[in-house]
């Protein structure tokens, strides 16, 4: 079964359409990233999921059909806008969340202290909301999202406000939810987080899902015919193939003539005895793609 | 159920179980106690409590002293300095130890003219209480049930046709109990509503709604928020009977009118009927302007839209008091916002027929459901915009939209 299928969503507030006609799964044992710029219709599509909105158009299915209250205590949600009662203690404030996740007082608490334990909190755990951190608060609301272990994660900037330290055991953190089965929605603008953790994404722009697909597919869609060398002589003036070239930091970027392919250039350098430390494809990054497609617009779904 | 009773036992917790709810429950009590101690004790301070002089040439007073007075009074009691002659009374009074001197000559009893003497000022009190001990004196010497009846005056009670309701001309204190209670119940209604209003604004501006909405439905989140606001009411209206109750039972051994406050079991069935629904009224409408406001100040403002009336029959107490079955008080009844004032003080003073209670409480129960109703609609229409506030138009549009 999967956790959560989005079948043709639209939603319009006014005259603006924030969500247009959008599709995507996501498994269990995945994480799943839910990318797209600033008010591109991601959190309106988080809440459709949720059930906080009605979607104008399309169905969403939740474990297995629609939203019910039950199925409410089988989700764990964070927030792009963080939540906390900042005038109670931060004990007392994680266990009444917990209680409406449908745990018992006592199934909190003891919940709550292997949480503050494992997130550095325990020291803190009296001390009202408002006292702590950034950082704290941070690494507390995701305590609230995870005490009632959801087997759906819906986290929107999950690395917000976090040190190095934290943010890699978050990562950790996820990679444990992933590795139970859980089927974890991310949202976030931090490319490379999303290059690391995610199996799968959707890029949504102007409420249109643009991208949608595994990492590889979704950058194989973007490959250019261009390669990446290191030679310790120089090049020669002219290689089989080969448009123009480019300086690139440390690397040299090998424009190829469309009809070449890459083995037929490498092979060429080969028989000119150029001593090359380093070859590689040119795949674009996550970064060059966002950019490409909320610049340029193009669907590739 | 579990969640509802949790969102509930968090708003009631949220709000009582803290200092700042307990100094307000006990700073007004303790505020009403200092200012009445302090008007005693201004009036004890500053009323004049030296003797009186009094020289009864005529022989006139049997008794000399008034018996001491087993009501509590602030004023002072009167004491009598008895003078042979004049020229002494008004060296007394010169050397300030007395503060005025009565004079009774030999021709009182035939005249009833005497004579009394004071410098600039003294306190009057005095004379109404040398007053008495002449009317005592004058009817010293008759039967004692004659006697009595001389003193006291005679006492009319007041009655409906059908004798169902009765009240003493000198039981004043009963007038009191309907401004009162009326007064007392719409101050926690509203104290408890505002309470509301700011833990939903609080839960909107810090983002916490956004969390809860994804863990329990609309329904139980409005429903607990509601009844923790109810019984938030019902702690601040018990602490204050408390104290209310402890005064009574204090001053009925020593002050006579507030011995003379009954209260009817119809009456209190009535305050319940009326009590109740208002409860749920004001309490639904806090949490509708809570839920499509963004900001307390503008909460707040838009609160006044219903607060105003539920409070302005006070502006009519004198009609209410002197017609309470007049045309502007049945109006008032009529109208679901003004009603609740309006039926506790009528019913204090008058007996409403029993077809205008029976719809005006219908009615007050209809205000209720709708506004139950209503608050789920803005609530529902509210989670739509964070950060804009709705008008009513919007709020039955998007209360549909949304789950």
């Amino acid at each position: 079964m999967q956790p959560i299928i989005v079948d043709k969503i639209q939603k319009s507030f006014g005259n603006t359409r924030a969500v247009d006609d959008v599709s995507f799964v996501v498994n269990g044992g995945e994480i799943f990233g839910l990318l797209g710029p600033n008010g591109a219709g991601k959190t309106t599509a988080i809440r459709i999921i949720l059930d906080i909105f009605k979607p104008d158009k399309g169905s969403v299915t939740i474990l297995g059909g629609p939203m019910s209250e039950a199925k409410k205590n089988r989700i764990g949600y964070l927030p792009e806008e963080r939540g906390l009662y900042q005038e109670m203690p931060l004990d007392r404030c994680l266990i009444y969340l917990a209680g409406l996740k449908g745990l018992s007082i006592a199934e909190s608490k003891s919940r709550l202290t292997r949480y503050l334990d494992r997130f550095d909190l325990s020291p803190h755990r009296t001390k009202k909301v408002k006292e702590l951190s950034k950082g704290m608060q941070q690494k507390a609301q995701l305590i609230a999202t995870l005490i009632h272990e959801p087997d759906v994660i819906i986290i929107d900037e999950p690395f917000s406000a976090l040190d190095p330290v934290n943010t890699q055991m978050v990562k950790d953190i996820l990679a444990e939810e992933r590795h139970k089965g859980k089927a974890v929605i991310m949202c976030t603008h931090q490319m490379h987080q999303v290059e690391e953790l995610c199996d799968r994404l959707v890029l949504i722009d102007h409420g249109r899902a643009m991208l949608y697909g595994t990492l590889a597919e979704v950058r194989q869609m973007y490959a250019t015919q261009d390669i990446l060398i290191n030679a310790t002589a120089p090049l020669p003036q002219k290689i089989k193939g080969v448009d123009h070239v480019e300086e690139i930091n440390t690397h040299t970027k090998l424009v190829l003539i469309p009809g070449f392919s890459a083995q037929s250039v490498l092979n060429e350098l080969v028989n000119k005895r150029v001593p090359i430390e380093h070859f590689e494809i040119a795949v674009p990054s996550l970064d060059e793609i966002f950019i490409r497609v909320v610049t340029e617009g193009v669907e590739k779904v | 159920m579990t969640k509802t009773w949790r969102v509930f036992w968090q708003e009631y917790k949220h709000h009582v179980i803290r200092k700042r709810f307990f100094l307000i429950a006990l700073s007004i009590p303790l505020m009403l106690l200092v200012v009445m101690a302090i008007a005693i004790l201004g009036v004890f301070m500053t009323q004049d409590k030296r003797p009186v002089g009094i020289i009864d040439q005529a022989g006139y007073l049997k008794i000399q002293q008034l018996p001491v007075r087993e009501e509590y009074s602030p004023e002072p009691a009167l004491i009598l300095s008895y003078y042979q002659n004049e020229e002494a009374a008004a060296d007394a009074l010169k050397r300030r130890e007395i503060q005025a001197y009565y004079l009774l000559p030999l021709d009182f009893i035939e005249t009833s003219k005497g004579k009394l003497v004071y410098i600039k000022t003294w306190n009057t009190n005095m004379g109404y209480q040398f007053d008495r001990l002449l009317r005592m004196n004058m009817v010293e010497s008759m039967p004692a049930d004659i006697a009595y009846r001389l003193m006291e005056g005679d006492e009319f009670t007041i009655t409906n046709l059908d004798q169902s309701r009765e009240m003493s001309e000198k039981a004043w204190g009963n007038l009191v109990v309907p401004i009162a209670a009326g007064l007392l119940i719409m101050v926690i209604i509203i104290t408890a509503g505002g309470y509301l209003l700011q833990a939903l604004v609080e839960e909107k501006e810090n983002r916490t709604i956004e969390i809860i909405v994804t863990s329990v439905s609309p329904n139980q989140l409005m429903i607990g928020k509601i009844l923790g606001d109810i019984a938030v009411g019902l702690t601040q209206l018990i602490i204050w009977s408390g104290f209310l109750i402890i005064g009574y039972l204090l001053a009925r051994g020593s002050v006579d009118w507030i011995a003379q406050i009954r209260l009817s079991k119809e009456y209190l069935i009535l305050l319940t009927l009326v009590v109740i629904p208002t409860f749920i009224t004001i309490a639904a409408l806090m949490a509708a302007i809570g839920s499509i406001t963004t900001e307390m100040r503008e909460a707040q403002q838009i609160s006044g839209y219903f607060t105003l009336p539920l409070m302005a029959p006070y502006w009519f107490s004198y009609v209410l008091m002197t017609s309470p079955n007049g045309p502007l008080a049945v109006l008032l009844s009529f109208f679901p916002l003004t009603a609740p004032v309006t039926l506790i003080m009528r019913s204090g003073f008058t007996q409403i027929p029993p077809w205008q209670l029976v719809i005006n409480i219908i009615e007050l129960f209809l205000l209720a459901g709708l506004s139950l109703w209503l608050a789920g609609k803005a609530f529902r229409a509210g989670m739509l915009n964070y950060g804009k506030r709705l008008s009513l138009k919007e709020v039955f549009a998007k209360g549909k939209a949304v789950g």
